[in-house]
């Protein structure tokens, strides 16, 4: 996952609608990783994510299937996965949110495709989305601790499970 | 209690719980009200609230989120009471053991709040019907020597 062995944009040939695609996001576009006929890999500058994500969405036949959050080296890797339906085509964009702030401008904003699955990768990796319109708690439950992420690499899924939940007091007796 | 326990054997009816559990073993026990099985000849029907249920029928591995509303439903059911724990998840947490997001399993659970309840456990991923039948027969068993 370092930035060295990251194939640079001259090593990859824009071809087809999928090199269309990247070359219409500019030099927001760091590097392009893949780019085949069906499917396209390209990570882009961190700050430019609301502006990628706005020229994606504009594009014909485009929408945000969902995303992942990866935990790396350097911080946690956001991958939006584009779908262009009419042409059968997947292109993933990939965005660092670099240690130690592991702060990204939020597209839920205008993307509501991203808002759940931001909240998501927040409560499980603790990737922080700037100006996201409702970041409450999504999937873990009412007790778990705040600043717990449970799918970090170096939190152990047996050992550093908080404490359960306690027992709801009892009714009182005699009520009926 | 006695006549409590007696009256427990007859028409049993029955709260279904679902603790996460990943739906198969719900389809199953949904098996158990089609006319293969029919348990209706037992008396037995789903219930719609615990406050009716004679038998709590636990499905899933019990999350976190699911284990004190599961002890929560129990505490409202009528005892004397059953609990089936239903598939390899609500009687050891399958495979599901080892991740973050589990409570305790589904008997640990009922027993921090009754320690004396009535637990049949039902494995299997998912158990068979006629499996769950043998379980209320054997709950049948415990109740006789109550």
């Amino acid at each position: 996952m370092s930035q060295a062995v990251t194939p640079s944009r001259a090593q990859v040939p824009l071809v087809g609608f999928v090199g269309q695609a990247l070359a219409e996001l500019g030099d927001a576009v760091v590097a392009v990783e893949r780019c085949d006929e069906r499917r396209g890999v390209a990570r882009i500058d961190a700050e430019r994510t609301l502006e990628v994500a706005k020229k994606l969405l504009a594009m014909d036949g485009s929408r945000l299937a969902t995303a992942t959050g990866i935990d790396v080296r350097d911080g946690i890797d956001v991958l939006y996965h584009w779908c262009f339906e009419p042409q059968g085509v997947v292109i993933t964009i990939k965005v660092l949110a670099a240690r130690p702030s592991l702060t990204l401008e939020s597209i839920a904003t205008h993307v509501p495709a991203a808002n759940w699955i931001e909240r998501e990768m927040h409560d499980l990796l603790g990737a922080n989305f700037r100006n996201h319109p409702d970041m409450r708690r999504l999937i873990l439950d009412d007790s778990w601790p705040e600043g717990v992420y449970p799918l970090r690499k170096d939190f152990d899924q047996v050992a550093d499970r908080p404490p359960l939940p306690p027992v709801p007091p009892a009714p009182e007796e005699g009520v009926s | 209690m006695a006549l409590k326990n007696w009256a427990l054997r007859k028409s049993l009816w029955v709260y279904h719980v679902n603790t996460g559990a990943c739906n198969n073993c719900d389809i199953e026990v949904l098996d158990l009200l089609t006319p293969r099985y029919d348990i209706e000849r037992f008396g037995m029907i789903l219930v719609g609230s615990p406050r009716h249920a004679d038998v709590l029928a636990v499905t899933g591995s019990c999350t976190r989120q699911a284990q004190p509303r599961l002890q929560e439903v129990y505490r409202q059911t009528a005892k004397p009471c059953v609990v089936m724990a239903i598939g390899s998840c609500a009687n050891a947490q399958g495979i599901f053991a080892e991740s973050y997001h589990m409570g305790s399993p589904v008997d640990e659970t009922i027993r921090a709040v009754d320690p004396d309840a009535i637990i049949a456990y039902v494995p299997g991923c998912p158990p068979k019907p006629e499996a769950m039948i043998a379980a209320v027969v054997k709950a049948w068993d415990v109740i006789n020597t109550l």
